[in-house]
């Protein structure tokens, strides 16, 4: 019988510090583990705990994967002294991922903040492999000061992809960015993207959820069409813990990727 | 309808421990509490009857503290040699597999324990003959007596047991014991439906005088109330945060996966885990949906009266009343309830 508690072994290739408490780590399984963008992983410190996080790179990558990892806690202060060569568990891949296939012929707009543009590099790196099968492809990336943006060489490089209209703001700039400066909702509408044909995807903290929630919606997106990234407490990735519990849901096994009209009458979402 | 004497059920279960780890419960100062059948006759503590034990059902089935990982090893470490042949189980107790098996017999990410232990063990259940001042199961759905889910099922008549089979398997050890067993006569058949009928009235009595409302007045009505927060504040009130409601309850069932390091290294294990604890719902980053207790508690009710019965049609309350008893805070599901249907 299968032990769905028990995690595999990976080994750490490569530790990138993204900003002063966000960090990269390239993993290698030491057994077959693929994952679909939007997935989550239960990774581990022997002895110390786990947590979840959802993969940053490219799927079609399958003997490694990377995770980006902000620094909060136990676990991820623990994660943080990783070096090459240690070894962590991981136990996945857990949830749904992005309905990939229910996006083509659409235009796929992407609004992403914080920590959470890494779940998003992964959505990125998917829809380039299916680019042909889509429309326009906007993204929206904003975090709140230029230091703290991830994967910042990158996503200064894809600004200028041809397949991909891209903006990058921070709501509060310095002498490194001469980019725009203001919250991601004041860069929402200068697209000429056909929001009523347009899937949406939102990954950040709640608050700006909300906010660019509320704001699609306005500018006429289905909520059936808004694909939003719960945060709850996962824990055992399947729904028997109890502790991610949305309504009639558990994120970890319903989601964490949820449509606004699956969740928006449940009490607390945005909490 | 099978009959067995009183000795001879001590026999049969010297026959199923060969087979089974066979637990009974005995009167242990002014409660019932399980042991483990140790091969001797049943003594004058033994147990058959009367009403629900301490401790709930679930904890042979999904178990208080188990080791799930260890290292890096597929397997799940620590598995008991013999299944659990559980004797004296109540009704309101075998309510609590409704939940508990929606929740761990799934195909893909299943408990292995739990599986393990609810395909290969043995309830052997009976007949509540008397009810406790807590007792409320008719107001959930539940009769006093086994009406699914055991394998056997003994109702106390003079003398000894009226036995029915409630499975294959319980019909296959009535049958490999069968010198064991005699017909019942009709008066002992008689005298199982006056006892039914007179403890079921005794808890409808319970119910009646502490106001409990029925399974169908309880339909909707936590959704109803979700929004009046002095209605979950004054239940909160006297709260101390202690988990002893979910501990106790045969059908809570959330857990709390956590690692350590271990002898041969490091290990993961699973922990009951309380709703009611602060940090149950709070994630990484610091953010926690119900940092308040009022809303721990209303979460509580909610997932028992509203999230049970969208999802797989039950409530997850059994009636068997052990929160009331078990609260040092002397918060009454009884009281919550008539509040939730009445104000």
């Amino acid at each position: 019988m299968k032990n769905p508690y028990r995690s595999i072994e990976a080994e750490v290739l490569e530790v990138t510090a993204e900003t002063p408490s966000i960090k990269t780590f390239r993993l290698k399984p030491k057994e077959d583990l693929t994952f679909t963008p939007g997935e989550f992983m239960e990774m581990s410190i022997p002895g110390v705990g786990e947590a979840p996080f959802t993969p940053s790179s490219d799927y079609k990558v399958e003997d490694e994967m990377e995770i980006t990892i902000v620094k909060v806690g136990k676990v991820t202060d623990a994660i943080h002294e990783l070096k090459p060569g240690d070894t962590v568990g991981l136990r996945g891949p857990l949830g749904k991922g992005y309905p990939l296939e229910k996006f083509e012929g659409k235009d796929v707009y992407i609004i992403g903040g914080g920590v959470g543009l890494a779940p998003i590099r992964a959505l990125m790196y998917g829809l380039f492999h299916m680019r042909d099968k889509l429309n326009k492809l906007v993204y929206r990336a904003g975090c709140r000061e230029p230091s703290e943006l991830v994967y910042r060489d990158q996503m200064q490089e894809w600004t200028k992809r041809d397949d991909l209209e891209m903006r990058i703001t921070v709501d509060n700039g310095d002498d490194t960015w001469d980019g725009h400066v203001g919250l991601v909702t004041t860069i929402m509408e200068d697209s000429d993207v056909d929001f009523s044909n347009a899937v949406a995807i939102v990954c950040g903290p709640p608050i700006m959820m909300k906010f660019v929630t509320f704001k699609l919606v306005e500018l006429g997106v289905k909520d059936e069409d808004i694909y939003l990234s719960m945060e709850k407490n996962m824990s055992c990735g399947f729904g028997k813990c109890g502790h991610c519990r949305l309504g009639t849901f558990y994120c970890c096994k319903d989601g964490p990727v949820f449509t606004y009209d699956e969740v928006k009458e449940f009490p607390g979402i945005w909490e | 309808m099978n009959f067995i004497e009183k000795d001879q059920l001590c026999s049969f279960l010297e026959g199923l421990s060969g087979e089974y780890r066979v637990f009974l419960p005995a009167q242990t100062g002014e409660t019932i509490t399980y042991r483990s059948y140790n091969g001797d006759t049943l003594d004058e503590n033994s147990i058959i009857g009367k009403v629900r034990s301490w401790e709930p059902l679930k904890a042979f089935y999904f178990l208080g503290r188990e080791k799930v990982a260890d290292n890096y090893k597929p397997d799940m470490p620590n598995v008991d040699s013999k299944p659990p042949c559980i004797v004296g189980v109540k009704a309101c107790d075998l309510k609590g597999f409704r939940i508990l098996d929606h929740v761990f017999l799934d195909e893909e990410y299943g408990d292995p324990t739990y599986i393990r232990n609810r395909k290969e063990g043995l309830i052997i259940s009976a007949d509540c003959t008397e009810s406790i001042d807590t007792c409320f199961c008719c107001a959930v759905g539940v009769e006093p007596h086994p009406s699914a889910d055991y394998d056997i099922n003994l109702t106390e008549v003079e003398g000894g047991y009226l036995v029915e089979s409630g499975s294959e398997k319980g019909k296959s050890k009535i049958d490999k014991y069968s010198n064991l067993f005699s017909e019942a006569s009709p008066d002992q058949i008689k005298g199982a439906e006056a006892l039914r009928a007179h403890v079921k009235e005794s808890v409808n009595l319970n119910i009646e005088e502490n106001g409990v409302p029925a399974d169908e007045k309880l339909s909707g009505a936590v959704e109803a109330k979700y929004d009046s927060e002095e209605l979950w504040k004054d239940a909160a009130e006297t709260c101390v945060e202690c988990g002893a409601c979910n501990t106790i309850c045969p059908t809570c069932h959330c857990f709390l996966l956590y690692d350590q390091k271990t002898d041969s290294g490091h290990g993961r294990f699973r922990i009951w885990d309380s709703c009611m604890i602060k940090d149950f719902a709070r994630v990484g980053g610091g953010e926690n949906p119900r940092a308040r207790l009022w809303m721990r508690l209303r979460n509580r009710f909610d997932k028992k009266f509203d999230y049970f019965p969208n999802v797989t049609d039950v409530i997850a309350c059994t009636g068997c009343g052990r929160c009331i008893s078990a609260c040092p805070g002397k918060i009454d599901i009884r009281e919550v309830l008539n509040r939730l249907v009445s104000e």
